[in-house]
Formats: structure tokens, C-alpha cells, sequence
């Protein structure tokens, strides 16, 4: 059987229901890599970034209930509310981003690639990160801090009447949250090159 | 050919090419834009050969990216996917299961018809795919070998039914369609709605065929409670909080109550009052839902951002139109032209996702299709039937995945691919039918709203 590795919504087992035969966890093919000092040092903090702002979905949802309520009560939602609510979705997802790939959940096509050898498969993550991931990384870093910073520069407020000032604060997301991706990325090239070229023990080959 | 023609079609075949190293779908394509976007550059410096995409046009991709996080259609998507793991935890499904089978489990294959039953509720009130597979197979699977049931003809019907989230209202798939397209969310969930139902009606009479055609299949219990208006009743009141919940989704959008956004935030709230009701609802279980959420939208906002930044360079080389010129040079008429697309994207559905084939290959084929004077919903709703396939196809085909990761061990792969291959006929069927007759996708939008 194939697969593409995890997909839309993997439950966990279920609290006080049926147990799953199997932890979907444990099916999908994370590779193994090594821990290094510089990966021990920064996923924690990728890890409880992406925690807490997943912590910022039932907020949303909280968000667009009272919105919908005051529309119906007062007969108008407040245009805030409305502008809250992308915000809180935009810097969820793009926080999570990091988190994701430290945990290696991104989508992979595994098909073939299941059946390379562990060494093959470090190979091609080594080539991915620094040809792929990290130029494309270093790219949207590049271009998108000139973008805040215009921004900022001519105190940019939302389109709306009565939106949300400060839109450069929201802009930012996309360096910072780029710029932890690209920290989570270095980490797991250290644990590639790692797997790579450290000799293990005769017993451990 | 000229550079721009080579350097289109160069980018597809890496795409495909590169997709099969296992890296990172997402990556690939953020990746492959820079590639492209070094390459043409390179062509213009050091040959003097302009392609029209250089550093200043790539850069666009930061200003794509602000409009995928500023997009309020789009917070529609982390919500449908909070609902349906809501709701998956709420242990509504169970209660259903239990009930319905006491009052459908004597009839002769009723076990599966219980499946596409509940699997219809469940696909109405939540917009994803994984959830309801994985659900409906520990639900179901095990007392279903136990009754007897073949393996392949249980653990098709599971995977088959429970793909059906992404084809009925809500479903994130449509959502993604619509912000790609500039179409209505709201049109074409109630342009997928019949559909929907009708593919879930083939499934549901292929179920009854097949078990009065080959009654060892699937055959009936030998101990049955008697029937009683008892068990229509207790059916009954185990069906209400899907019922309630579906109509407070899917009402709120068809009556113009609201957009689709705010009926997404409604149904996750609902979808947490149920897990209350039961309950089931702790804050273990509201973080457990929140990191699973984070980590479902995450995985697709990814692909999102990689599939933006492929198509703006992909673009700005003029594949687009290398596309569109390709498909009116086909010499089949418009029909043929439509009908060739659609098969093509059956046969991609073989290796890609539903993601890659909506953020990629839809906006590139869409303009011709309209051009063709087909209207996009139509498309669409059609498009997204054929997708239904692309699950359940191997090599790749995440319903299957996922069934194969919590099935009992006596369910061999070999089974869920023979088990499959019925219900990917009633999709063909389906299709062919919303081909011909169009109304089914086009009556419900052109009467909802007012």
C-alpha cells in the first residue's frame, strides 16, 4: 500500500470512544533522523509556537459566533471583528507552518521514495532543503520585508471604514513566520547532514 | 519552439518529476519557482534571451501570499476542518451506528446501507475527507466481518462513503475551487449538493444490488430484535444533532442567512456543543482538535503558498496560454475538449491529490472551458466528481490510506483495491450524468438565496 504520508485529518484515539487498531502516528513514514545541539536548541521553540497558535482556532470560532450574534442582535457585525477573524486565521496557519515541518507532516508523495534506501532518502532531503527549500525560504524573506516596511513607512491602515490600524504589525507575519520556517529548515538540515556523515556504531549499521 | 514553450513545459515534467522523490510536495513547488525563476534570469543576462519573469516579477509571490492571509473565504477552511475533527470526537457517529443497525442490520446487506447512510450525515456536516474514512472503518468494519461480510465488498463501501465529505457540502475542496476561480463558495456548495446525493444514491443502490445479486456478500444477521416503532424513534433521535447541525451549516448558507465563512464558525461551534452533549468535551479534547487542526490546514496552506508562487512563474512564462492553445488545437469540438480534460484529470488523480490537481490544473484549464461557453460552476461540481476517483485510486489515494491504517489485519490491500473498483464505475456513472444533464449541478444554485 502507498500513500501519500499523512493526510487531511488523522484522528487521534478517540477520548472515552473506540480506540484506533492503530495510532495513525505510527503508520506514516517519518524518517528517522538524529537529534543535533542546534535542533535540541530551537524545535522547542518551533514546537510551542505552533501549539499555541493552534490554541487559536476555537478563539475563531468564538470570534465568528459573537459576530454573527451581534449581527442579528444589532443588525450590524462590527467591521473589526470581521478584519479579527483573517487575521487570526493568517497568523495561525502561517505560525504552524514551521511546526509542521519540524514534525515532518508536509504532504510527500511516497510512493516510490518509501522503497529508497534511509541513505537515499537523506540524500534526497539534503538536495531538497538547500536547492528547493531554503532558496524559495530566502526569497519570500527578501522580498517581503521591503513590503512591511513600506507599509509601516506610510502607516497603512485596512481599506474598510472602521478596520484595523496598524496593518504593518500584520504584514509582518509573513518575514517572521518565514524566518521561523527557515530556522525549523536549518534544523533539520543539521539532523540530515548528520545522519549523513557521522559514522555510527559497527552494531547500529 | 521558443524559450518560454520550452521552459513551460520543463517546469511540468520536473513538477511531476520531482514529486516522486518524496520531498515535500509544498516545497517542490515554492522550490521549483525559483528554480525557474534563476533559470530565466539566466537566459536574459547571460544569452540576452528575455523570458518576461525575472527577480522583480517573482516577487509578486509576496503579494500572492498577503492575499491568500487577508483572504476571509479562506478562514472558512481551518473551520470546516475544525468541525469535522470536533465532530468526529463527539461520538455522534457511534450513537447513529448503534441505532441505525438495530432497525436496518435484518436487511440483507444492510450493514453497508448503514455505512452510506450515516456516511451521507457525516459527509454534510463536515468538509473533509480523512475523518470520516478512519471513523466510519472502526465503526463499521469489525462488526461487519463479523456478520460475514467479504472484506472487499465492506472495506469498499467504507472508503467509497466516506470520500463523499469532500463532494457534499460543506467541503473545503469547494471552497479552494471558489477563491481560485472568483466563483461563489455558496454556489457551488448547493451546485455540488444533488451530485452529491445522486452519486451517494449509486452507491447506496449498487449496496442493495450487489447483496441480492451475491447474497454471501453481504448476508443478513440471524438474531434480530423484532421490529418495533421503537427503533425508528431511537433512529430517529440518534439522527437529530447530525440533522440539527447540517441544517444550521448548510441552511444558513442556502437561505442567504449568512456566508459561508460564518455558517463554517457556526458549525464548528455546533459541532462542539454536540461533543459537550455527550459528553465528550474536555480541554484534552479541544487542544487535541486544535494541534490536529493546525496540522491539517498547515499541510494544505503549505501546498497553498508553494502552488501560488509555481503559478505565478508558470504563468509569467506563458503556460498558461501554451495550455490554452494546446486544448483549443484539439480537433474534438468543445465537448471533446471538456470530455479530454476531465479524463485527464481522472488519470492524474492515479498519482497527485485533489490539492495539487485544484491549486494547479483547474485554474490553468478553467478559462478554456468557459471560453468553450461552459459555465464554471457546472465545471466545477463535475471537476469535483471525477476528484471523488482520485482517492480512491491507487498508488495514491488517501482514502485508502487511511482505511488500510485502521482496518483489521484480515483486510489485505488487494481487497480495498477490488472493493473500490464498483464505486469507481457509479463516479464514472455519476459523471456521465451531471455531463448530460446539467441542471443537476445548475438548478439548486440558480434558486438558492432568494
Amino acid at each position: 500500500m502507498t500513500n501519500t504520508t499523512h493526510g487531511a485529518d488523522a484522528p487521534a484515539p478517540h477520548p472515552g470512544g473506540i480506540e484506533p487498531h492503530l495510532d495513525l502516528d505510527t503508520l506514516l513514514h517519518h524518517t528517522e533522523l538524529p537529534e543535533t545541539g542546534f535542533s535540541r536548541a530551537v524545535d522547542p521553540i518551533v514546537r510551542k509556537l505552533g501549539e499555541w497558535s493552534s490554541l487559536l482556532w476555537p478563539l475563531l470560532v468564538a470570534i465568528i459566533t459573537i459576530n454573527v450574534v451581534m449581527r442579528y442582535a444589532f443588525g450590524t457585525g462590527l467591521i473589526e471583528f470581521e478584519e479579527l477573524q483573517w487575521h487570526i486565521y493568517a497568523i495561525s496557519f502561517m505560525f504552524g507552518l514551521a511546526w509542521i515541518l519540524q514534525i515532518d507532516d508536509h504532504v510527500r508523495i511516497d510512493v516510490l521514495s518509501e522503497h529508497f534506501k534511509f541513505r537515499n532518502q537523506c540524500w534526497i532531503e539534503l538536495g531538497g532543503i538547500l536547492i528547493a527549500l531554503l532558496p524559495f525560504i530566502a526569497v519570500v524573506v527578501w522580498f517581503s520585508v521591503p513590503f512591511v516596511y513600506y507599509s509601516f513607512t506610510i502607516h497603512e491602515i485596512s481599506e474598510a471604514p472602521g478596520g484595523l490600524t496598524h496593518r504593518w504589525m500584520m504584514k509582518a507575519v509573513l518575514p517572521l513566520s518565514f524566518l521561523l520556517l527557515g530556522i525549523a529548515t536549518v534544523a533539520r538540515l543539521t539532523r540530515v547532514l548528520k545522519a549523513l556523515f557521522t559514522k555510527k556504531p559497527a552494531s547500529a549499521s | 519552439m521558443s524559450i518560454n514553450e520550452i521552459l513551460s513545459i520543463l517546469m511540468f515534467v520536473t513538477f511531476i518529476g520531482l514529486l516522486f522523490t518524496g520531498f515535500p510536495v509544498a516545497w517542490v513547488l515554492g522550490g521549483l519557482a525559483i528554480i525557474f525563476t534563476a533559470i530565466a534570469w539566466g537566459s536574459d543576462v547571460l544569452f540576452g534571451v528575455p523570458t518576461g519573469v525575472d527577480w522583480a516579477f517573482t516577487s509578486g509571490i509576496v503579494d500572492r501570499m498577503w492575499d491568500i492571509m487577508k483572504n476571509w473565504v479562506l478562514v472558512s477552511i481551518p473551520m470546516f476542518v475544525f468541525m469535522g475533527i470536533m465532530l468526529d470526537r463527539s461520538g455522534v457517529a457511534e450513537i447513529m451506528m448503534t441505532s441505525f443497525t438495530k432497525l436496518f442490520g435484518r436487511l440483507r446487506g444492510g450493514m453497508a446501507i448503514v455505512v452510506a447512510v450515516i456516511g451521507v450525515l457525516l459527509a454534510a456536516s463536515t468538509g473533509i475527507v480523512g475523518a470520516s474514512v478512519t471513523l466510519l472503518a472502526l465503526l463499521a468494519l469489525p462488526p461487519m466481518l463479523k456478520l460475514g461480510y467479504s472484506p472487499s465488498f465492506a472495506s469498499g463501501t467504507v472508503a467509497a462513503v466516506g470520500t463523499l465529505g469532500i463532494l457534499i457540502p460543506p467541503s473545503i475542496m469547494l471552497v479552494i475551487m471558489a477563491d481560485r476561480l472568483s466563483l461563489s463558495a455558496g454556489d457551488l456548495f448547493m451546485g455540488a449538493m444533488i451530485p452529491g446525493l445522486l452519486l451517494a444514491s449509486l452507491y447506496i443502490v449498487y449496496i442493495v444490488a450487489h447483496a441480492y445479486l451475491d447474497p454471501k456478500v453481504a448476508p443478513a444477521p440471524k438474531d434480530v430484535e423484532p421490529f418495533t416503532w421503537g427503533l425508528v424513534w431511537e433512529v430517529l433521535k440518534a439522527a437529530m444533532p447530525a440533522f440539527l447541525l447540517i441544517l444550521a451549516v448548510l441552511g444558513t448558507i442556502f437561505f442567504g442567512i449568512g456566508t459561508p465563512t460564518e455558517a463554517s464558525g457556526i458549525g464548528a461551534l455546533g459541532a462542539m456543543g454536540l461533543a459537550w452533549h455527550n459528553k465528550r468535551l474536555n480541554f484534552k479534547v479541544l487542544k487535541d482538535a486544535s494541534y490536529q487542526t493546525s496540522k491539517t490546514v498547515c499541510f494544505i496552506m503549505a501546498i497553498f503558498i508553494g502552488a501560488t508562487a509555481y503559478s505565478l512563474v508558470l504563468r509569467g512564462m506563458g503556460g498558461d496560454d501554451l495550455i490554452e492553445k494546446g486544448l483549443k488545437a484539439l480537433p474534438f469540438g468543445p465537448d471533446g475538449v471538456v470530455i479530454t480534460v476531465l479524463f485527464m484529470v481522472f488519470i492524474l488523480g492515479f498519482f497527485l491529490d485533489w490539492i495539487e490537481i485544484t491549486l494547479i490544473i483547474l485554474p490553468l484549464i478553467a478559462p478554456v472551458v468557459e471560453h468553450f461557453g461552459f459555465s464554471l460552476v457546472w465545471f466545477c461540481v463535475i471537476f469535483a466528481v471525477v476528484l471523488q476517483s482520485s482517492f480512491l485510486t491507487p498508488p495514491v489515494g488517501f482514502s485508502l490510506f487511511y482505511l488500510k491504517g485502521v482496518a483489521p489485519p484480515e483486510i489485505k490491500t488487494k481487497d480495498i483495491y477490488w472493493g473500490i473498483m464498483p464505486y469507481n464505475i457509479m463516479i464514472f456513472i455519476c459523471t456521465v450524468m451531471v455531463y448530460v444533464w446539467k441542471d443537476l449541478a445548475l438548478w439548486l444554485p440558480s434558486v438558492a438565496y432568494r
